[in-house]
């Protein structure tokens, strides 16, 4: 039989956001928004590379299951997921996060399918372009959701 | 734990000491202007699980934002560390995971590790803030319980499901009452059961 401890500590975070002085969350929120604006050129170039790398993983994959191939494919993945956001593209970190599904349903049941990763890609460079609208995404986000949970 | 963006509502981030542990450079990055600019001053940026450690070992944390460090997660590795093997008061430092992906293989790691919450990247400064916030208020119990170690995850006490509790005797009370349930009801069927229909037969 198991043995449940309960303790209650005093946590010091608590007392610390009392304290006079500090930030209206508004204007917080602001600053917070202002600090992410200025790594909107790094994202963009960060995300650029991410995807170069991608597409060279992708490229070396071959048409048979390689688990050691989609791990390193699913390593770049994972690393561009919440830079989308801060560059105002953020149906790359929606693409970016059916990819990582999708290869770890793959991954899970030892299957591989090229053209559910190559549209994975394709859509993650079509996500970047410049002036493409929330709307003009969506279609494009639902279709790559059905394609992973396909693999579900 | 809805936070409303254009509060005039007043919190101070600035004496607390935030420990963050991203690998990442840009992930690093992106936490550090949205801890910064909710206006905490003391930073400990950690892009190893060592440095991440090594802090916890020598400094006061009020706050860890912690990242699972996928694919291989060992940013859950340092947070159940933390609960199991750093001093006080370091081992109730309310703990943030922040996670851009969780494959299917880490779900439980995850989950069991000790931390108080999970967010999703992408981040917003508002949902980290109000997370911020229910972690500092909710002053919830830590439970020591064979192989978990961490926050009490409930997020409310509804009692037991279905109103039937896991002592044994509570388990019989529960089938008696079934049973006693399923007899009336049998009887109360059989006493309004509808007459016999005649049978009906076609005629040649």
């Amino acid at each position: 039989m198991s043995h449940v401890r309960f303790v209650f500590p005093k946590i010091r975070l608590t007392e610390i956001l009392k304290t006079p002085g500090g930030l209206a969350v508004a204007d917080a929120l602001e600053r917070a928004e202002a600090g992410l604006a200025t790594l909107k050129p790094r994202c963009l170039k960060e995300l650029a590379n991410l995807l170069a790398d991608a597409e060279a993983v992708f490229a070396d994959l071959g048409p048979a299951f390689n688990d050691g191939g989609l791990a390193d494919l699913y390593a770049v993945a994972v690393r561009g997921i919440g830079a989308g956001a801060v560059c105002g593209c953020p149906g790359v970190d929606e693409a970016l996060t059916s990819l990582c599904d999708l290869i770890d349903h793959l991954r899970t049941s030892g299957r591989y399918d090229a053209e559910a990763v190559g549209v994975h890609l394709r859509a993650w460079r079509l996500l970047m372009a410049p002036g493409l609208s929330q709307d003009d995404a969506r279609p494009v986000l639902d279709g790559l959701r059905k394609v992973s949970a396909h693999y579900a | 734990m809805s936070l409303d963006a254009t509060s005039r509502a007043r919190f101070n981030l600035e004496r607390a000491a935030v420990l963050l542990l991203d690998a990442t450079p840009l992930g690093m990055s992106i936490l550090v202007q949205i801890v910064t600019g909710l206006g905490a001053k003391t930073l400990y940026r950690c892009a190893t699980v060592e440095q991440a450690r090594e802090v916890a070992l020598n400094y006061e944390i009020d706050l860890a934002i912690v990242d699972g460090m996928a694919p291989t997660g060992e940013g859950y590795d340092f947070v159940r560390w933390l609960r199991t093997e750093a001093r006080e008061p370091n081992c109730y430092t309310p703990v943030l995971i922040t996670t851009a992906h969780t494959p299917a293989s880490d779900v439980v790691r995850a989950r069991d590790c000790g931390g108080h919450i999970i967010i999703k990247k992408p981040i917003a400064p508002k949902v980290m803030l109000e997370r911020i916030l229910w972690v500092a208020r909710e002053g919830r119990p830590f439970l020591f319980s064979g192989s978990y170690v961490g926050p009490d995850r409930r997020f409310r006490n509804d009692g037991p499901p279905d109103g039937v509790g896991r002592r044994r005797e509570d388990l019989i009370a529960a089938q008696t009452a079934g049973q006693q349930a399923a007899a009336q009801q049998t009887a109360e069927a059989q006493a309004c059961a509808p007459l016999p229909q005649p049978e009906v037969r076609q005629a040649s």
